[in-house]
């Protein structure tokens, strides 16, 4: 009995992102019933595009034990230069978002040549780009709103057989993270790296360029996510993405992934997103004042915070050698 | 031969700069000696008056910070205990209170009336409510230092929890509005000209208020006396090795006896307390409680500072001395670019530039100590 | 014979100090050479210039007759070289197959072909006779396991010349003699072997030619038959070593410091009963795994028990390291890096660590730095600790046997009644083992109890007035100094292993 307990702690424990999902749901699900319909759970999952392709960039970036504070920068700088490509050279909406996607990627190169070549520590190499990044595009904007064309708008609330095109781009990039992840050497390069980065150079990986890629991408996967978002509103202005750094790192870690690098999983990244949108959304359904949903937002991702902590306290004492068995005790 | 050893001893010379405790403060006298023809107003009293009544605060809660950094650990949370604190004591011995605003507020009749805080007019009222914003930042530095002492769980989700809450809670508790109206008693915190300079002609017997700057003020007075303490204590004090043994290595602060758990815990409530203070001299100078003080990028502003003066994020590194010399460039640089005219977005730019420049600084000195070690 | 490696004049420089002056050697294909030589004589930058990650300041190496001038690890690699780390450098969040082929994995359009990793990676393990999963992750390995994954990703990179750098630090004596077969197997498939270690016997028992290095100079090089045990120190550290160990100098007395009676902790120790009076030395030995790190944690106070005593001096300690220093003991662990020393830390701030207390004055604890530098000062007299300035040099810059002075140092400015040491001479060269002995006899002698933990038995052998054998967390034995008798120790070592 005692030992049908502790196996169920263990597999609450190991899935504490999916339990929470699950309790917010029906708790949410119970208050207000139009909470599980089908239209309401699609806008969760849309909602969570945002914060979620960020979050699947940082989770590679959080495996290598960095960290990338510039997203919500990028987040804004590069739909900007996108959208001023559209305005001025009359570009497409999908050569747009391709313009997008590669000054997301430069952005990113930006951090990784910091981080890289000049060895400087990634917190405060992000965290001083996240100015630059932000300083850089309300010069742009000369401190205005910027009004994308009404393309944007049309791409933004588009559809792809029947299932909204954010929601399209968040799983295309989901899958390809996760096959990026678990299916390519690179991959599991990135694994290696995090896990020892000493033995990864030993062993012969081209460490650099490992962790280089991994900025770039997070750039990428940053710009993508805005680009999303802003073809949604329309427009952007010069405070979008602030503070959303925090947001995606939030979700990444909710998602299993780690300061201390080596784990992590496109899949958790996805959840980590869904488990904060849904938390949100669920407490605009009830009707909990608007003031007070960052606190129960803040309650729910400390606790699962604290049931990750809980979880790898109980893996290192199941790691630590036992000597003899536990049986005969 | 000598010409090389001449050069030799020079080199050697720039390094010792380098390596200086007060390398950072010697970059602020080339900086105000470099900018200052261009830019007069810089050293004019009123600016220099400015920038210190801007540091003071700053140089606190970084104080706090440096602790925190100290053991390797970070605290997000900082802006946001500033502006429960300050919401917290306004409310309790504000005199009067706009009925429209805070009608709404979830304390209203409780504690807030159109005659004011509870405290309002009673004597001694505004110690009580110190305690009282005392209290309340021991306690929040009680549960993140507990998170992550007794809990394991890592600084920066438990502070950026904690900054979310808290945050969220200060402007719930006042919908947003800023409680104004506080005693003199209060504001005089913020203000207290000690010893002031008049600056002009002599045989004028009545001076107009402007041309009197107050040179030395209470939160200079709070704020020196914060950081000489905290020097001894950091460098000085067995508590202070600690906090540095813990930040090197923590499995060999354990096995040697230091009871990491309560400094840990002691750290955060340091830097909650430190934190209080600092919110407390804003708002005293601003005469209100604002529910937004601390928001923004407040709180990188006081981790970047720390940083530009040597203290590592790592842990194990620390001087209050190098967190003065940055609070004092950091300001320096701000009131500089803000004279200059350049718009928020330009400011933002080079603060991010003095962050990367500072980084690189520090890798640059790394390698020059560990060249000097071979 | 055929030379598959050839240096000539190789030599290596770390801004004006050289590490490597002049090396010349040759090794044969598919023979065992030993190199040996104390900390600091130059093997680990030797061993980074074979091995592509420290560029050489002067001569040429040849591989295979060609000049060889690796630029990075992957060069070393693709030549054909593997290394066998002392720190194993394995990736315990992978699968053994993956950590084969970490660094370039087969691909099927662009994606990695999982079929082929596992089952190459199946023939390579069985050529190992191991039979484990590839798939299982190396972080659920045993240490004795993971070196021998180690080995197959020598293997399996077709490295003909296999550098192995002291790969028996953390095995079994069991799993120790398995590596030897190996490496006996692989020298008989014609692979060539460079074999590092301080173990000196051991480089007796594998190689065919020895090298010794001393001082960044190759002093001594021939037939393996050629060099004893003694003339391998002798040349190692370049004078008579007069013994391995110096004699103890005094006797135990009788009454006891540490009374342990009874110690349980389920699935750590059983009923472990263990007695340290004063001035003795107490040997404990074990296989890995056998629960000596364990006890000493629970001793110290660091990992709780279920049940049993714990009395020092007659009192019982309250829980934790704290209330166990107060009561008079002190540890030194194994893991002198992670848990010992402050490595950025000056040597000076490392020997105060322990005792910062007793330098604090008044009710803020105000340090007295004048009594800090006099108190260090001595301790660098006492110990000799070779360092040029402790109160400005980091931890980090001194050597391995210094840096173990330095932890034994930081607990005797407490003058601890009690000494728990496990494996201090790990990672130690020759030198300056004789003197961490010496300070063991020391403390002993002074009226000290010291209980020392080592999978070296010989050192436990030389040094103990009394062994005490562990098995799967309980006492197998105990064996008085009168009676050391190595195969009965090691039969009770390995008593349920066996059976």
């Amino acid at each position: 009995m005692k030992l049908r307990l502790r196996r169920l702690t263990d597999l609450v424990l190991n899935h504490s992102s999916l339990v929470f999902l699950a309790c917010i749901l029906i708790y949410y699900g119970l208050q207000a019933p139009a909470f599980l319909s089908v239209e309401s759970l699609g806008n969760i999952v849309k909602q969570s595009s945002f914060i979620g392709v960020a979050a699947l960039g940082t989770t590679l970036v959080l495996m290598t034990a960095g960290i990338d504070l510039s997203v919500g920068a990028v987040m804004f700088l590069a739909p900007l230069v996108a959208g001023m490509a559209m305005k001025h050279l009359g570009i497409p909406v999908p050569a747009g978002f391709l313009v997008s996607v590669l000054t997301g990627a430069l952005l990113g190169a930006i951090n990784a040549l910091f981080i890289v070549k000049l060895r400087v520590v990634p917190f405060i190499v992000t965290l001083a780009t996240m100015f630059l990044f932000r300083g850089f595009g309300i010069w742009l904007t000369s401190s205005t709103q910027f009004d994308f064309s009404e393309d944007m708008r049309r791409f933004g609330l588009s559809s792809l057989f029947g299932i909204p095109t954010p929601i399209v781009i968040f799983a295309l990039v989901a899958v390809l993270i996760y096959v990026l992840l678990n299916h390519t050497q690179f991959g599991r390069q990135i694994y290696a790296l995090g896990n020892d980065r000493e033995a990864a150079r030993k062993a012969g990986l081209k460490t650099a360029r490992i962790e280089a890629a991994v900025y770039v991408i997070s750039g990428a996967c940053a710009a993508i996510s805005g680009f999303v978002m802003i073809a949604q509103i329309g427009r952007l202005d010069a405070g979008f993405g602030e503070g959303r750094e925090f947001d995606v790192i939030a979700a990444a870690i909710l998602g299993g992934a780690s300061f201390f690098g080596g784990v992590g999983t496109a899949f958790g990244a996805v959840l980590g997103a869904i488990l904060i949108q849904a938390a949100k959304l669920g407490l605009v359904f009830t009707g909990v004042n608007l003031y007070l949903q960052p606190v129960v937002l803040g309650m729910i991702i400390f606790l699962a915070v604290f049931a990750d902590a809980v979880r790898t306290r109980r893996l290192t004492n199941k790691l630590k050698r036992t000597i003899r068995p536990l049986t005969r005790s | 031969m000598t010409a090389i050893r001449t050069k030799r001893s020079l080199a050697a010379r720039a390094a010792d700069v380098f390596l200086s405790d007060y390398f950072i403060f010697y970059l602020c006298i080339a900086f105000i000696i470099v900018l200052a023809p261009f830019l007069p107003v810089l050293i004019a009293p009123a600016n220099a008056v400015n920038i210190m009544s801007n540091m003071w605060p700053l140089l606190i809660v970084a104080i706090g910070q440096t602790f925190v950094l100290a053991i390797g650990g970070i605290d997000l949370s900082q802006g946001a205990v500033m502006a429960v604190t300050a919401v917290i004591g306004a409310m309790l011995i504000t005199l009067a209170v706009d009925p429209v605003t805070f009608m709404r507020t979830p304390l209203w009749g409780l504690i807030l009336t159109e005659q004011g805080g509870p405290l309002a007019g009673v004597t001694g009222g505004v110690l009580l409510a110190l305690v009282m914003m005392l209290l309340a930042a021991v306690l929040i530095g009680l549960f993140n230092g507990a998170s992550v002492a007794l809990f394991d769980l890592p600084p920066f989700m438990v502070t950026l929890v904690t900054m979310m809450t808290l945050s969220a809670f200060a402007l719930w508790l006042t919908q947003s509005g800023n409680i104004a109206n506080l005693p003199d008693d209060f504001t005089r915190l913020g203000r207290g000209d000690l010893v002031s300079v008049y600056f002009g002609a002599k045989e004028e017997s009545q001076l107009a208020r402007r041309q009197v700057y107050s040179f030395v003020t209470f939160p200079m007075v709070i704020a020196l006396i914060m950081a000489f303490l905290a020097h001894i204590i950091l460098n000085r004090t067995v508590f202070g090795a600690r906090v540095l043994a813990i930040g090197m290595n923590r499995k060999a602060a354990v096995i040697s006896g230091i009871p990491v758990r309560r400094i840990v815990i002691a750290v955060f409530v340091l830097s909650a307390v430190c934190a209080m203070i600092g919110g407390l001299l804003y708002s005293a100078r601003l005469e209100a409680g604002r529910p937004t003080l601390g928001g923004g990028t407040f709180l990188l502003d006081v981790i970047a500072a720390s940083v530009i003066g040597g203290t590592s994020l790592f842990g194990g590194k620390a001087k209050i001395i190098w967190t003065f010399f940055g609070v004092l460039f950091y300001v320096l640089m701000s009131s500089a670019l803000s004279a200059m005219n350049l718009s928020a977005f330009q400011i933002d730019m080079v603060k991010g530039g003095i962050i990367l420049g500072a980084a690189l600084l520090d890798v640059f000195r790394t390698w020059l100590k560990r060249e000097r070690l071979q | 014979m055929n030379e598959l490696l050839a240096v000539k004049n190789l030599s290596k420089a770390w801004f004006g100090v050289p590490a490597n002056s002049n090396l010349s050697f040759s090794i044969a294909q598919g023979t065992v050479t030993g190199i040996i030589g104390q900390n600091g004589a130059g093997k680990s930058t030797l061993m980074g210039m074979l091995g592509g990650t420290v560029l050489p300041s002067g001569g040429e190496m040849f591989w295979r007759g060609q000049p060889y001038q690796p630029r990075d690890a992957a060069d070393a690699i693709k030549a054909g070289i593997g290394f066998i780390h002392q720190e194993l450098n394995l990736f315990t969040n992978l699968s053994v197959a993956e950590n084969l082929y970490i660094d370039g994995f087969p691909r099927r359009m662009g994606l990695i072909d999982w079929k082929a990793i596992t089952q190459r990676t199946r023939e390579i393990l069985a050529r190992l006779d191991l039979d484990f999963d590839p798939m299982i992750q190396v972080g659920r390995l045993s240490p004795g396991e993971r070196q021998l994954v180690e080995i197959a990703r020598a293997l399996h990179n077709e490295a003909s010349l296999l550098i192995f750098d002291e790969p028996t630090t953390s095995l079994t004596p069991r799993e120790t003699e398995r590596l030897f077969a190996t490496i006996d197997g692989l020298k008989a498939e014609g692979r060539t072997i460079i074999y590092i270690s301080h173990i000196l016997s051991d480089v007796q028992r594998l190689a065919d030619r020895v090298i010794v290095l001393r001082d960044g100079k190759l002093v001594e090089q021939g037939p393996a038959d050629q060099f004893t045990i003694p003339l391998m120190i002798r040349s190692m550290i370049g004078r008579d070593m007069g013994g391995l160990f110096p004699a103890r100098s005094n006797k135990p007395q009788p009454d006891p410091i540490l009374v342990a009676q009874n110690l349980t902790q389920p699935g750590v120790v059983e009923d472990v009963s263990l007695t340290i009076h004063k001035g003795e030395i107490v040997g404990l030995f074990g296989l890995m795994g056998s629960g000596r790190t364990e006890l000493a944690r629970i001793l110290f106070g660091l990992d709780p028990f279920q049940s049993g005593r714990i009395s020092i001096e007659g009192k019982s300690p309250e829980q934790g390291p704290r209330a166990r220093i107060e009561a008079g003991m002190a540890f030194v662990t194994e893991e002198r890096r992670a848990e010992g020393l402050m490595m950025d830390a000056s040597i000076a701030e490392n020997l105060t660590l322990v005792q910062l207390d007793g330098f604090g004055a008044g009710r803020l604890g105000i340090l007295d730095r004048w009594s800090m530098v006099e108190r260090t000062e001595q301790s660098r007299t006492e110990l000799s600790i070779k360092a040029a300035n402790i109160q400005e040099q980091p931890a980090k810059a001194l050597s391995g046997g210094n840096q173990q002075k330095v932890v034994i140092g930081k607990w005797q400015i407490g003058n601890p009644r009690l000494f728990i040491l496990d494996e201090p001479t790990r990672g130690v060269d020759v030198g300056a083992k004789f003197e961490i002995y010496s300070l063991v006899d020391k403390i002993a002698a002074e009226g000290g109890g010291v209980l020392m933990i080592s999978s070296e038995l010989d050192e436990l052998l030389g040094m103990a007035d009394r062994i005490v054998v562990m098995n799967r967390g309980e006492v197998t034995g105990e064996i008085a100094r009168e009676q050391f008798d190595r195969e009965r120790i090691l039969a009770m070592a390995f008593r349920e292993v066996i059976a």
